[in-house]
């Protein structure tokens, strides 16, 4: 209950602030934001943007973990995980790429560019897809769930290479980039004043609440569909 | 419509934040009949 009370409030205060608090020139109270130059209004997206692009990783590796623990244990409930933090991973990855095609379209001109930001983001889109055709196409469920838990574990390694190492070993647009002139960093490194940086861990925390909820209500739900399919069981 | 050219930021908040309380609320309600049904095949 305390989780759920505690996501509520933090997401509807950092959505309240992310889009409501205004900009500024010369920021004088707290709950002014800096403005950054050839950003301004399009700075706020880090709020979103980002913690979702964070929690696809944060779901995949967890996704990875489960698939291991299966190929070790055989328990189908981690089969169950696995899957379940494969989906979620799959969804905020895809709102990654939408909130960043609509800030390309007001930064860059174009909602796709093919920055290796962007084709790093599809390649992985590609992969996971893969992985749900993958389970779908297979039949047995021993054989699916030990097929995808090896194929979840290869995935999940190519993961931080799409996100943390291509993208910064290549030049582009996306902020952290090599060649970006404040360097090829943590996106984080960004320009950030205090009041930003408060907002954005806060936004991190929220969205990373909102992911462990939402991995428990899909674990749940898989655990009584399969409760239910053994009493059918003949 | 000057109001809304002068308020557009505090109205999409508005906008942002009820789509997020719709999806709350949705949770919370999956989440309350997901226990009633784990009593139910508990009892």
């Amino acid at each position: 209950m305390a989780l759920r009370v505690t996501l509520g409030i933090l997401l509807t205060l950092v959505l309240c602030a992310g889009i409501g608090f205004p900009l500024s020139q010369n920021p004088q109270h707290w709950y002014e934001l800096p403005v950054i130059p050839g950003l301004e209004e399009k700075a706020r997206l880090i709020f979103f943007h980002v913690p979702t692009a964070w929690l696809s990783v944060v779901a995949f590796l967890t996704g990875m973990v489960f698939s291991i623990r299966y190929l070790r244990k055989r328990d189908p409930l981690d089969d169950l995980r696995s899957s379940a933090a494969a989906g979620l991973g799959l969804t905020y990855c895809i709102l990654a790429t939408l909130t960043g095609a609509i800030w390309a379209k007001f930064n860059w001109g174009s909602f796709w560019n093919w920055d290796p930001r962007e084709t790093s983001i599809f390649v992985l889109l590609l992969i996971y897809g893969a992985y749900f055709s993958l389970r779908s196409a297979v039949e047995n469920q021993e054989k699916r769930s030990t097929l995808s838990a090896a194929y979840s574990i290869i995935a999940a390694i190519t993961v931080p290479f799409f996100i943390f190492v291509l993208p910064r070993i290549t030049s582009g647009l996306h902020p952290g980039s090599k060649g970006d002139p404040d360097g090829a960093g943590p996106v984080l490194q960004f320009t950030m004043s205090p009041n930003m940086r408060v907002i954005f861990f806060a936004s991190l925390a929220a969205f990373t609440l909102l992911f462990i909820w939402m991995f428990q209500l899909r674990v749940r739900t898989g655990k009584l569909e399969m409760e239910r399919e053994l009493q059918q069981a003949p | 419509m000057e109001f809304l050219g002068h308020y557009q930021l505090y109205i999409v908040m508005l906008i942002v934040v009820a789509i997020w309380l719709g999806i709350y609320w949705y949770l919370f309600r999956l989440d309350r009949r997901l226990r009633a049904l784990e009593r139910k095949q508990q009892g």
